[in-house]
């Protein structure tokens, strides 16, 4: 008397192949989507106030460096202090509504609570003075944030990626004095100002940037 | 002794049990591997149903904190950037410290407001860019999470209770309690108001006293200190006549003699003593000449420790040797004592080897106006002032010994002082006591009566950091604020002047002593801005350019031209010397087992109990002993056989006039027969979480006449066991002798000491050697200089976030300072042996073992030669620590930072650091976590900040501008760090100099580390 039908004898063999299948799904799954390409490109938190780097860098045209003033003296390229939009925002649109966060901040002496975008893991070490003497543009790794209404992730910030520009640092360079500049292109007679490749050497090493 | 050769079996040992069995470190190794109590504590394992519950529960916690795409983080700018300040960027700011009457100078570094870094000032005279263990550790009072935050009042209960519900408020209630009672004192003019205050180079607090003073004229001031210099200052007084301080020029001087005195960590003015003791022992050649160091003194000391020769001798008997020595002196080598001479008698030499005499005193007489003679200042002014005669006597003044004016010429002797007062408190003539800092509850001499007849006084305030025993006695507690928290002013023992610059706002609100003295005073202006403002404007005398001076001396940290070389040539007074000496009689009787002698000294660690709820001080290994966590009793090997006592045992001390204490017992080779050697600063009961009970307070056997030591001390031994956990054997290289030692004969004759360069290897290397271009880093670490202060593993803790695990984890090897100190004993005599200190972190192999067995690559060589850790790349195999021949690798068993505050069984975690202590995180290193593998990393932090400077200027990295913490803090100079293919660097230098070897030659590891040999300078005819 046959209960099962003969067919299922296949079954522990389906199963098999079907687990590995399976197996090498979920792997290669997490492997390529759960990768920092596809989770931090595109993280475009809101901020508490709708501040526009489209109207400040792109239609303005204020330079990268009088908001972020540190950016060429220290690891921190830093967020403005309310003092620094005051400076503007005193007079220009005194009393948008928009703008209530900052007047607060400026009355109480509280921070603005700024969500941080481009966030790299805590052992790790980057500094923004080095990359801007040698000159890496913004734009290389922050893309073009003068045309970003809401500033978002444009590029993985994964080791991978801060590896292939440091194996390789050549086409990423560019004349210091361009750094902050969103369209620049290689014009001829600017390979005299660009670093020298062989003089940059960026740390391929461990401690070059985990301390 | 002669040298070893590397194979030789050890002459060095490094405990008593080892040289006893010399196979027992590597069995012990073997042990160690196979025991699994040493991998995972007993009372660490939990039930299986409870490990899987935990199991459960951490999975769930994994994926659920795997779902959320990424923590949402804030950047949080200021309002208003104050001036100057740049995020990413540390700030430094000079200010200075306080060290037994003399005033370090230091550099602090900021981050952000937080200062995370201590460092000597290089300007200063006192500190020349050094500092030492205690302001190294400071750090961890400033963020000690136990500081008392409110001011406080003694409640019906007889507790203190705040007295606010906010910090102001409860300041604002004892200054209205305490502005009523200074009315009334209006009144009376102050009958029955007195302050205790500790011993003032301040300025700022002689001007407040005189303002106190007019405003109630009957008011009186005391001094008390546990660790007073009142000895030096009054046999300075027997012998010139004048407040004087007395400075010794180790760094000229070609023999120094000192007596029972420590003066390269403990006594006042150490660290520079320190540097000028190593300026006169550095050597750079064959050719050099070295100062010679003879010590004598009853427990073994860093300083005895660098000596070429050591005496073991009580206490007590020192005042004899003297005597004995400059009666030799007189009668053989004519030295001229004047009137002193009859005076000295025929003192006995029982139990003083000849030598100690003829030798010594032919070596002083030969070396006349070139030499020096030290006492300490436990020993009574008799012997100071015949100290002072003796160096007049061999025509030192002038020469090597120099003077400059007391900086406080009022100060008096502090036991009489304290005395007075208790006196008055016992009969009642004290109505209000105002205690400005110190703890005298738990540190006063216990003969006086002060802590029983503090609690019926009606009105009494302690300004103290804590809430401790004093404050527990008052009817108000006043927190203080820490020297980093307040403005002040200080003197140098050299009169240099400098502001003390807070770095960041009391964290608790709290005041400083010149603050609660103007409230005293009455002034308007209490604030310590501005007093100290006043002052200094006062002492100027004109009021133009003020504001441009000040900021000039804010920022050099001493005021210019203040600072006085000693010199001078006074005259000695010789009758009221001869009288002092007639009356310093020989010790009656020869001590034994049932007369013994204890001796008092300054803790190493928590100095007079001040720092005993500093974990990183706690932990510390005790410089000698290698005991953390405890003080104990030191015994010599031979006393403690006569008394049958073993280590960990419990001593029950007793003596006539005192009370009982227990202390547990440690045999340590090269204390003197039948003297016992205790620490001070053990056992408080209300230091905080992690000082508390620590340890055993030997204060209460330390009476108002025997502040340094006493004779007539019976012992009973009690129960065994006590866990004493102690570092002495962790690390041991089984038996290799990695401490190279040698005499300045034998190292002009083989200059290139050659037995011990590096061998050649008979194993090729297993990768290609690489041609090291660019930087090359490397450190150079000088054993002939090096005392074994500890500044630089403290430094080095302060500057890598490195935590403490514990007593029990250090007893189990868990310990994590990535620098550690090895001392060996070196001799057969295990009474007796001589001493050599080592300092060893990861040495930065070339060809490194570690590097070879990690299955992951979390630790590699970088193209500069580091051996660099990837910790996020660590799984925590543990092989690297295995492969290491030197054993510098440490495994964070249990996240070891906040493990203290955890339960101490199942770890701590990050969150669990209170968040005051999580202030001091130095920002550009890794806080690591459990499971991971760490050791020194060369401070690659500031090497990377260095490499981004050059980058950012365009100027190459100069040897200047930077050095790793340890180098950096090092009172010495005896590491050295830097670029060796830098031509100009001092490493560079160094690394080619002849007395220069590598760790383990023969094993190819090629370090970058090179130690140089210890030299030492013994006089040939003190052999035999």
């Amino acid at each position: 008397m046959q209960i099962f039908p003969r067919t299922l004898n296949y079954l522990p063999l389906v199963a098999a192949v079907g687990a590995a299948l399976a197996g090498g799904i979920l792997t290669f799954v997490v492997w390529y989507y759960f990768s920092p390409a596809n989770l931090q490109v595109g993280y475009t938190p809101e901020q508490p106030i709708a501040y526009s780097h489209r109207l400040h860098a792109g239609e303005l045209g204020i330079d990268c460096r009088y908001c972020h003033s540190s950016v060429e003296k220290s690891q921190e390229a830093i967020v403005p202090p309310t003092q620094s939009c005051m400076g503007c925002h005193a007079v220009v649109r005194p009393d948008s509504p928009l703008l209530e966060p900052l007047r607060q901040s400026w009355e109480t002496g509280q921070p603005v609570e700024w969500v941080r975008v481009h966030k790299i893991p805590e052992h790790t070490y980057f500094d923004h003075s080095v990359h801007v003497a040698v000159g890496v543009g913004c734009v290389s790794c922050h893309g073009r944030v003068d045309q970003m209404e809401v500033v978002s992730v444009e590029e993985p910030i994964s080791m991978q990626w801060c590896l292939d520009c440091h194996r390789d640092p050549g086409p990423f360079l560019r004349p210091p004095d361009q750094v902050t500049n969103m369209t620049w292109e290689r014009q001829p007679g600017d390979d005299e100002r660009i670093a020298d490749v062989s003089e940059v050497r960026p740390p391929e090493h461990c401690t070059g940037c985990h301390r | 002794m002669t040298r070893r050769d590397p194979h030789d079996p050890p002459a060095m040992w490094r405990s008593l049990e080892d040289k006893a069995d010399p196979e027992r470190p590597s069995r012990r190794a073997q042990a160690e591997a196979h025991d699994p109590d040493g991998f995972i504590s007993a009372d660490a394992i939990v039930s299986r149903r409870g490990f899987l519950t935990l199991s459960g529960a951490t999975a769930a916690a994994v994926g659920l904190s795997g779902c959320i795409r990424r923590p949402v983080e804030n950047i949080l700018p200021y309002s208003r950037a104050p001036e100057y300040v740049i995020p990413g960027v540390p700030m430094h700011f000079a200010t200075v410290t306080e060290r037994r009457g003399d005033a370090l100078g230091l550099l602090v570094e900021s981050h952000e407001g937080r200062p995370t870094k201590i460092e000597g000032n290089p300007d200063h005279p006192a500190t020349e860019g050094a500092t030492d263990v205690w302001a190294q550790a400071s750090l961890m009072d400033l963020y000690d999470p136990d500081r008392s935050q409110r001011a406080a009042r003694r409640d019906g209960a007889g507790n203190l209770a705040d007295a606010g519900d906010t910090t102001a408020a409860a300041h604002q209630a004892f200054e209205e309690a305490l502005g009523a009672r200074l009315e009334e004192h209006d009144a009376d003019g102050g009958a029955g108001l007195r302050l205790l205050v500790q011993p003032a180079s301040s300025p700022s607090f002689l001007r407040l006293r005189r303002a106190v003073r007019e405003r109630f004229p009957s008011a009186r001031f005391h001094t008390w200190s546990p660790l007073s210099s009142s000895n030096l200052r009054q046999g300075a007084w027997l012998a010139f006549g004048l407040p004087v301080h007395v400075h010794q020029d180790f760094a000229r001087a070609r023999v120094i003699l000192a007596l029972d005195s420590d003066f390269t960590m403990t006594e006042p003015g150490a660290v520079r003593n320190q540097r000028r003791f190593a300026n006169g022992r550095r050597l750079e050649s064959p050719s050099d000449d070295m100062s010679r160091l003879y010590v004598v003194e009853p427990s073994p000391t860093v300083t005895g420790a660098s000596a070429d020769h050591r005496l073991r001798l009580p206490a007590r008997d020192v005042g004899r040797y003297l005597k004995a020595l400059c009666r030799e002196l007189a009668s053989n080598h004519g030295v001229d004592f004047g009137a002193v001479t009859g005076a000295l008698g025929s003192p006995s030499t029982e139990g003083i080897p000849e030598k100690w005499l003829g030798a010594v005193a032919r070596d002083l007489a030969e070396s006349r106006g070139q030499n020096v003679v030290v006492a300490g200042s436990r020993q009574p002014p008799a012997v100071h002032a015949l100290v002072h005669a003796l160096n007049r006597a061999l025509g030192n003044i002038g020469r090597t010994v120099g003077f400059t004016p007391a900086v406080d010429p009022e100060e008096r002797d502090q036991v009489t002082d304290l005395r007075e007062l208790a006196e008055a408190m016992g009969a009642g003539d004290v109505r209000t006591l105002i205690i400005l800092g110190g703890n005298p509850v738990y540190d006063a001499p216990a003969d006086l009566g002060f802590a029983e007849s503090l609690g019926d006084i009606e009105f009494s305030v302690h300004l103290s950091m804590h809430r401790d025993e004093t404050s527990r006695r008052c009817l108000w507690h006043v927190p203080r604020a820490h020297e980093l928290e307040a403005w002040g002013d200080m003197r140098a023992i050299d009169g240099a002047l400098s502001v003390q610059q807070p770095l960041i706002a009391p964290l608790w609100g709290g005041r400083s002593e010149i603050e609660l003295l103007a409230q005293v005073a009455g002034e308007r202006n209490w604030r310590g801005h501005s007093i100290v403002r006043r002052t200094m404007r006062e002492s100027m005398g004109q009021g133009t350019g003020f504001e441009r001076f000040w900021r000039r001396v804010l920022h050099a940290g001493v005021v210019p031209g203040t600072a006085v070389a000693p010199g001078g040539d006074l005259p000695i007074r010789e009758p009221e010397i001869a009288s002092a000496v007639r009356d310093l009689r020989d010790p009656e009787g020869a001590l034994g087992a049932d007369d013994l002698e204890v001796t008092f000294a300054p803790c190493p660690k928590l100095f007079d109990g001040r720092h005993a709820n500093n974990t990183w001080l706690l932990e510390l290994p005790d410089p000698i002993s290698k005991i953390c966590w405890d003080n104990a009793a030191y015994l010599s090997p031979s006393t403690a056989a006569a008394l049958g006592v073993e280590n960990g045992q419990m001593l029950r001390l007793s003596r006539e006039g005192a009370e009982d204490i227990e202390v547990a017992a440690w045999v340590q080779p090269g204390q003197a027969d039948f003297s016992i050697g205790l620490l001070l600063g053990w056992g408080r009961a209300h230091a905080g979480r992690y000082g508390d009970g620590r340890g055993f307070d030997v204060y209460p056997f330390r009476t108002s006449t025997a502040l340094g030591f006493a004779s007539g001390v019976s012992v009973r031994p009690g129960a065994t066991g006590y866990l004493l956990a102690q570092t002495q054997e962790h690390g041991s290289l089984e038996g290799r002798a990695i401490a190279i030692e040698g005499t300045l004969e034998e190292y002009r004759d083989e200059p290139r000491f050659p037995k011990f360069q590096t061998v050649e290897m008979n194993i090729p290397p297993l990768w290609d050697t690489v041609d090291y271009q660019g930087h090359k880093w490397g450190m150079s670490i000088d054993l002939t200089t090096c005392t074994g202060c500890n500044a630089c593993t403290i430094a080095c803790q302060a500057e890598n976030n490195i935590p403490v695990v514990g007593k029990r984890q250090v007893a189990r090897g868990r310990e994590m300072s990535w620098l550690r100190l090895d001392r060996y004993f070196v001799g057969e005599d295990e009474n007796d042996p001589r001493f050599i200190m080592q300092p060893i972190g990861c040495v930065h192999c070339e060809e490194a073992p570690c590097e070879n067995v990690c299955p992951v690559n979390a630790t590699a060589h970088s193209p500069e030669g580091l051996n660099d850790m990837a910790y996020n790349r660590c799984i925590g195999t543990r092989y690297c620590a295995n492969n290491c021949p030197y054993k510098v690798r440490r495994f964070n068993y249990f996240t070891f930072h906040g493990y203290l505050e955890g339960d101490g069984v199942l770890g701590g975690d990050y969150y669990g650091v209170p968040e005051v202590k999580q202030m001091q995180f130095n920002p550009n290193v890794t806080v690591r976590m459990r499971g991971v593998m760490e050791k020194c990393s060369y401070c690659v932090q500031r090497i990377q900040e260095a490499k981004i400077r050059s980058r950012r200027t365009g100027e190459p990295i100069q040897d200047d501008w930077f050095t790793s913490a340890c180098a950096q803090a090092c009172p010495s100079h005896a590491i050295v760090f830097g670029d060796l293919n830098d031509p100009n660097s001092e490493v560079a230098r160094l690394r080619q100099r002849d007395r220069a070897y590598l760790l383990l030659a023969e094993v190819g590891t090629r370090p970058r580390t090179t130690h140089m040999a210890a030299v030492r300078n013994p006089n040939p005819e003190m052999n035999g």
